[in-house]
């Protein structure tokens, strides 16, 4: 395997010495470009006390490429499809090379506080968030304490 | 069996003649013998000239055939001319004829000329009358002449008997001329039983009774024998007619038409029915009971004979008296040789010939004691075609094999095929081993080497010195190779089976020996005479033909036969080349020359250092007149250098001074140089740079004199197969070494596609001087020879980046444009070189843009001065015109300064910000000459933000600014730069992005340092000025004490040379060292193997000069898994390139028979490139 950039080794680093709070990411022993994740649910948010499990993966082209990340806990979200997939500007076309794993899993976090139904990726969900945001808040508290248990 | 049918009128004329005559002719084949060898006989069998009176398809006026006599041999006298004429006025040939007759008989021609005309109205007379007569095949073997009558009803057979019995007489008693009237009237003294097939034969018509068991019939030609060549054949060689129909067999007693022979056997004998050398004699053998209706088939013994005549054609002499040649003029006439007719006709006999032996099973004798014990024991059988599957696969074979000449595509199995065969290998596993004494030789040779060595001595007569193993043939007996060895059958003809009386022919010669090339037979043994010392040691690269080479010289330093001073003189050895003027140079006994490129020379030197124990013998570089009087030097004092080593560039250099101040009547004798002493040995290393004999280099290489030469080359045949001429030329391998013979042998068969041929000759031609071992093949012990670390090779495809993908399809658009006019045009081969610098432009943008308007040395179809190369192309002009309308780029003056300003105010104190932090690979402080700043002023590394700037082009997406998402263009950055104070001021920072292999290459170096620091890295590129630019470019990207750059090409010094080569291999820990090579300068010889990676910056046309290239790091000596990283853009000229390449190590770099067919291929070449 090529040698792992500076920038990776220190980004892992820093996430390990200075964690941000709620979000843990760890670098898989084999890869080190595969990161085991996870995000606390935002208080306020209907995923409050889940705890949901991501995976995130550095490509070759990283920094000038964005992390990929996905989510391994169902979750009912209108950004978020069912195999995990997540709907951020910074992961597709806005991402800079400026960003690193922190920023992205903090965007990931804003997210969940934040859904965005008008730029789904899930269009069910994001059609029942529109019609009836409680009751649709209210299957995602449901899904969060079915799969996202802490 | 007569056969009252219709018999014609004049048949029935000389009806009692044929019976008188076949009744006298029956009784015993001694008797017949007897008959032919009388003078009579011979009358009957010149092949030349049957029918000639009645068929005489070109009668040539005097002019015309004056003309063709001097355009082959100019110094012919105009009485001469005539003689010939009146001669050969009616032969069918006249020319060739006469030529022939002139060769032969040139001598004996101007001394009869003056005394004795009696003769040559003698030869002229018997001329008629053959010519009158016309000659059924069988006629000269049955010796029945009244036949011819049937056709020439005025003659009466005895008087034309009686007048030719007077002639007899008068010509018996002329011994002297005897070998004249041999030669025109070749006389059947013997014939020897070759073989004997049966053939089923189809009646043509019916007869009365059924014919009987044993009764002789004979091969008759039908009256369009003297069709020309040209008619039966068409241009391709395939026939037009069927042979049967010309074939048919007759019945000898009424000599009429009763069957014919199946085609296949019809096409074979047809051309030799009327060959006085060979002969046929036709049984019935089986017929069934009943009489023959038309169709019905019947078995027929056809034994088959070489007379005498085959065997008396030419004295056999192994090596062709070549200064004959040159007075023949044969030098100038080969060079406009087409295929007369006759030689078509000659072709077709040598391969009626050759469709013989292989339907006989006649086999060529490889080990002769073992032939004489088979033939004691086994009896050849009578092949009999029937339940004969292989006689069918040889025809078919056959076919195929000619259909396969005759395609124009030789690939590159023929190509490895002329390598294996050129040195069979078990002779070579055979070679004993020669261990050189370690007082002499310091190194330890390998197996191979030593077998090598073992090679050399012999071929340089020192037997003593050379291990033997037992059977040392004495090297002098060898066979001339193009000659093979058969044995004569047993005879199981009819007649000899049949009559036991017959006395079996003499004993005394049990083998023939034929040269299948020509066409000639001898029963003695053709000797090859190689007085040559000397031979081409053709190793692949690197299994060290140097330290072979050097353990030959150290083994036998000098010349042994040389021990006094008296000596030498005689000894000097003869020069053919400039033997009258240059016989009495004094012998420089104790010195081998060797002859190297530059970029070798002092490799060479401390090779030979490295490897010499013996103290006394040293080497000396001749390189720029150190000394002043060589031929003092090394004739006459102490201690001559047993070693002197030299380039190319100074033999011709002082070569062309001769020429200059001497003239062309120079006597070299006289000079102090090279060229005024004859040394012991001659080595060329890559001696593949004389290849074409037009050169200064090669002519001037010619005329070194020396006793023994060798020629050291990996790659004896770069172009074409005349690449072998040069190398045979230049030692002197007789014949060979005439040209007319090379061509004749070898270039005419290969253009006109017979490769096979061809390789044979070459092949034959090397065997005894030339060896080749390959990096694959196995020692006595099974193992490779070699054993080398793996080796990888990747192609790494790159895109472009901005400017020269812009430039690049601007480019594209022009060259294509102009190959499109031509096409259309149809003066592709006018614009040829217009077309090869559009080509050489792509080339440069792909590796750089800052390229275009440097030449490339090394494209030698370019010539230097064409103005178009030399016209400067403007970069930022083509970059202009595509951006017109476009955005504009980079900063007015005004923004600019605004820019700066506004950076300044940002940062007051701009050099003294040790915090910046690059956002792209969190670097922090960014190295203040590393830093860029966007125009929304933030801070990046150079690196990083240029790379951002690539990727995101190479994606098509925008440049934003990683932090901010301004907008920006690598157009508007700005840089710091350093004031002569030590602090920085920001500046704008150039645009020149650093093409996209520079950028690879960079990033391939740095994960190397990263990986594994203190390696050592051969970068290869044909453009040296793309070497300079890479030298810059690293030299910015890697800090000096990690990394150290070497440049290693055409122009740098040969001391220097020798200086970086020798620092670059010193491994030092952490520190990268880069060598930048040529791939023209360092391509060959050079030996750096303490480097295991390799970068090919560019691809080159031919693939072997890569695999040269590549070489130089994987060989012997090489102890770690070598990898070469080719770096080729994508969807550019570069991809096309890599499928020529492709192309050409299938098909074979040697097709290229001559420079029009290179100029067709490169133009093919150069369609595909713009497909």
């Amino acid at each position: 395997m090529a040698s792992l950039p500076k920038r990776i080794i220190k980004e892992t680093e820093r996430l390990v010495t200075d964690p941000v709070p709620g979000i843990t990411a760890e670098p898989h022993d084999d890869n080190l470009r595969y990161f085991k994740v996870t995000i606390e649910g935002p208080a306020g948010s209907p995923y409050e006390n889940g705890l949901f499990n991501l995976e995130l993966y550095l490509p070759d082209d990283y920094p000038m490429e964005a992390p990929k990340v996905r989510f391994l806990t169902k979750i009912y979200h209108p950004n978020i499809d069912r195999l995990g997939r997540i709907c951020l500007d910074i992961l597709k076309t806005n991402w800079s090379p400026a960003l690193q794993i922190r920023t992205v899993l903090l965007s990931v976090q804003a997210l969940l506080a934040s859904p965005n139904p008008n730029d789904p990726l899930a269009n069910d969900v994001a059609e029942d968030w529109i019609k009836n945001e409680q009751g649709a808040k209210a299957k995602a508290k449901e899904w969060t304490a079915l799969y996202a248990k802490k | 069996m007569t056969d009252p049918g219709t018999p014609k009128e004049d048949r029935k004329r000389f009806f009692k003649d044929e019976l008188e005559s076949s009744e006298s002719q029956i009784p015993s084949l001694a008797q017949r013998l007897d008959n032919s060898k009388s003078f009579l006989f011979s009358e009957n069998i010149k092949p030349e000239d049957k029918g000639s009176s009645l068929f005489v398809p070109s009668q040539m006026d005097i002019v015309e055939f004056e003309k063709g006599l001097k355009d082959i041999m100019p110094d012919i006298s105009d009485e001469m001319c005539k003689k010939l004429y009146k001669k050969f006025e009616n032969d069918t040939k006249p020319v060739a004829s006469a030529v022939e007759y002139y060769f032969d008989h040139n001598k004996s021609l101007t001394r009869e000329s003056k005394k004795d005309t009696e003769i040559i109205d003698l030869s002229d007379d018997s001329y008629d009358d053959v010519n009158s007569s016309s000659v059924s095949y069988s006629n000269h073997m049955d010796s029945d002449p009244p036949i011819h009558n049937d056709s020439h009803p005025r003659l009466t057979f005895q008087s034309l008997f009686s007048q030719k019995r007077d002639e007899i007489k008068k010509r018996r008693t002329r011994t002297v001329n005897e070998r004249i009237a041999k030669r025109r009237k070749s006389s059947v003294l013997w014939k020897k039983f070759l073989g004997s097939m049966q053939v089923t034969a189809m009646a043509t018509r019916p007869t009365i009774r059924p014919l009987k068991y044993g009764s002789v019939l004979k091969l008759h030609v039908t009256g369009s024998k003297n069709l020309s060549p040209s008619k039966i054949y068409d241009s391709k060689g395939k026939r037009k007619v069927s042979m049967a129909q010309l074939v048919k067999l007759r019945d000898s007693i009424q000599d009429r038409e009763i069957g014919r022979i199946p085609e296949d056997i019809a096409q074979i004998l047809y051309p030799l029915i009327d060959e006085s050398g060979v002969s046929f004699e036709v049984t019935l053998v089986y017929s069934g009971e009943k009489r023959l209706s038309i169709g019905d088939s019947f078995i027929i013994q056809l034994d088959c004979f070489l007379t005498s005549d085959l065997f008396e054609e030419e004295p056999v002499s192994s090596q062709p008296d070549s200064t004959s040649l040159k007075q023949s003029g044969w030098e100038m006439s080969t060079k406009a040789i087409s295929e007369t007719q006759e030689e078509v006709a000659n072709k077709y006999k040598r391969v009626g010939l050759l469709a013989l032996f292989n339907k006989l099973r006649i086999k060529e004798v490889t080990d002769e004691t073992k032939a004489l014990e088979n033939m004691n024991n086994s009896q050849p059988d009578i092949v009999d075609l029937e339940d004969d599957d292989t006689f069918e696969n040889i025809v078919t074979d056959n076919i195929e094999e000619e259909d396969i000449n005759h395609t124009d595509t030789m690939d590159l199995n023929q190509l490895q095929n002329f390598y294996s065969v050129a040195q069979s290998l078990e002779a070579l596993k055979n070679l004993p081993e020669t261990t050189p004494s370690e007082e002499v030789m310091k190194l330890n040779l390998r197996r191979y080497q030593k077998q090598g060595l073992t090679w050399m001595l012999r071929r340089e007569g020192e037997f003593s010195k050379a291990a033997s193993s037992e059977e040392v043939t004495a090297p002098d007996a060898m066979m001339n190779p193009l000659w093979k060895q058969f044995i004569w059958p047993k005879d199981m003809s009819w007649v000899s089976e049949r009559e036991s009386s017959v006395p079996k022919s003499d004993d005394e010669n049990i083998f023939f020996y034929a040269n299948l090339h020509t066409g000639e037979f001898s029963m003695e043994k053709p000797i090859l005479v190689t007085a040559m010392k000397g031979g081409i040691l053709s190793d692949e690269m690197g299994l060290g033909k140097t330290i072979s080479t050097l353990s030959l010289i150290l083994t036998v330093p000098q010349d042994s036969s040389v021990e006094t001073k008296d000596l030498f003189e005689k000894e000097v050895p003869e020069m053919p080349q400039s033997l009258s003027k240059n016989s009495q140079k004094p012998y420089a006994s104790k010195t081998t020359l060797i002859v190297v490129p530059m970029s070798l020379l002092h490799q060479w030197h401390s090779e030979f250092e490295k490897s010499c124990g013996d103290k006394n013998l040293h080497a000396e570089i001749y390189y720029g007149g150190n000394v002043s009087n060589l031929k003092v030097h090394l004739t006459k004092s102490k201690n001559p250098p047993a070693v002197l080593i030299t380039t190319y560039g100074i033999i011709q250099n002082e070569w062309t001074k001769l020429a200059k101040t001497l003239g062309p009547e120079m006597d070299l004798s006289l000079t102090t140089g090279l060229f005024s002493v004859s040394f012991y040995r001659i080595v060329l290393d890559e001696g593949h740079i004389i290849r074409n004999r037009q050169t200064i280099t090669s002519k001037a290489v010619m005329q070194l004199s020396g006793k023994c030469r060798w020629v050291l080359t990996g790659t004896p045949i770069i172009n074409r197969l005349d690449d072998m001429y040069s190398l045979v030329k230049f030692l002197n391998l007789e014949p060979w070494s005439q040209i007319g013979f090379w061509k004749q042998f070898v270039s005419i068969p290969f253009e006109n596609k017979h490769f096979k041929e061809a390789f044979d000759v070459v092949n034959s031609i090397l065997e005894p001087v030339f060896l080749r071992r390959t990096k694959l093949m196995k020692d006595v012990d099974g193992k490779p020879l070699v054993n080398l670390p793996p080796k990888e090779v990747i192609v790494e495809r790159l895109k472009f980046n901005e400017d020269q993908d812009i430039i690049y399809k601007q480019l594209l658009n022009r060259a294509e444009d102009s190959v499109k006019l031509g096409l259309a045009r149809g003066d592709l081969l006018k614009k040829y070189s217009t077309i090869l610098v559009n080509i050489l432009r792509l080339r440069q943008v792909c590796c750089d843009v800052r390229l275009l308007g440097s030449q490339d040395e090394n494209d030698e179809d370019l010539s230097h001065n064409n103005s178009m190369l030399n016209s400067q192309i403007d970069i930022s002009s083509l970059l202009k015109n595509n951006e017109a309308g476009a955005k504009p780029n980079g900063f007015s003056e005004k923004e600019l300064e605004n820019a700066i300003e506004s950076l300044n105010e940002k940062y007051p104190r701009i050099d003294d910000k040790s915090s910046f932090e690059c956002s792209i690979c969190t670097t922090e402080p960014i190295d203040l000459n590393e830093m860029l700043f966007t125009e929304c002023e933030h801070p990046f590394c150079k690196g990083c933000l240029l790379e951002y700037c690539d990727y995101q082009h190479m994606k098509n997406l925008d440049m934003k600014c990683p932090l901010c998402r301004h907008e920006i263009s690598k157009d508007r950055l700005l840089t710091l730069k350093k004031n002569n104070d030590g602090s920085y001021e920001p500046g704008h920072f150039n645009t020149k992005s650093r093409s996209s292999k520079i950028v690879a290459l960079a990033n391939h170096l740095q994960q190397l340092q990263d990986s594994s620091p203190g390696e050592q890295v051969v970068v290869f590129s044909q453009f040296s000025s793309f070497l300079d630019i890479l030298e810059n470019e690293l030299g910015e990207i890697f800090p000096s004490k990690t990394t150290k750059i070497y440049k290693f090409d055409g122009r740098l010094s040969l001391k220097d040379r020798s200086a970086v080569l020798k620092d670059f291999q010193i491994k030092i820990p952490g520190m990268q060292k880069i060598l930048l090579l040529s791939l023209k300068a360092g391509g060959v010889g050079l030996n750096l193997t303490s480097a295991s990676y390799a970068f090919m910056m560019d691809p080159w046309w031919s693939p072997s000069m890569e695999d040269q290239a590549i070489d130089r790091i994987h060989r012997i000596g090489q102890v770690n898994n070598v990898k070469v990283t080719r770096f080729i853009m994508e969807n550019s000229i570069e991809e096309k390139m890599l499928q020529i390449q492709e192309r050409k190590r299938t098909i074979g770099e040697a097709m290229d028979a001559d420079e029009d067919d290179r100029r067709k291929r490169r133009i093919d070449e150069i369609k595909m490139l713009f497909e």
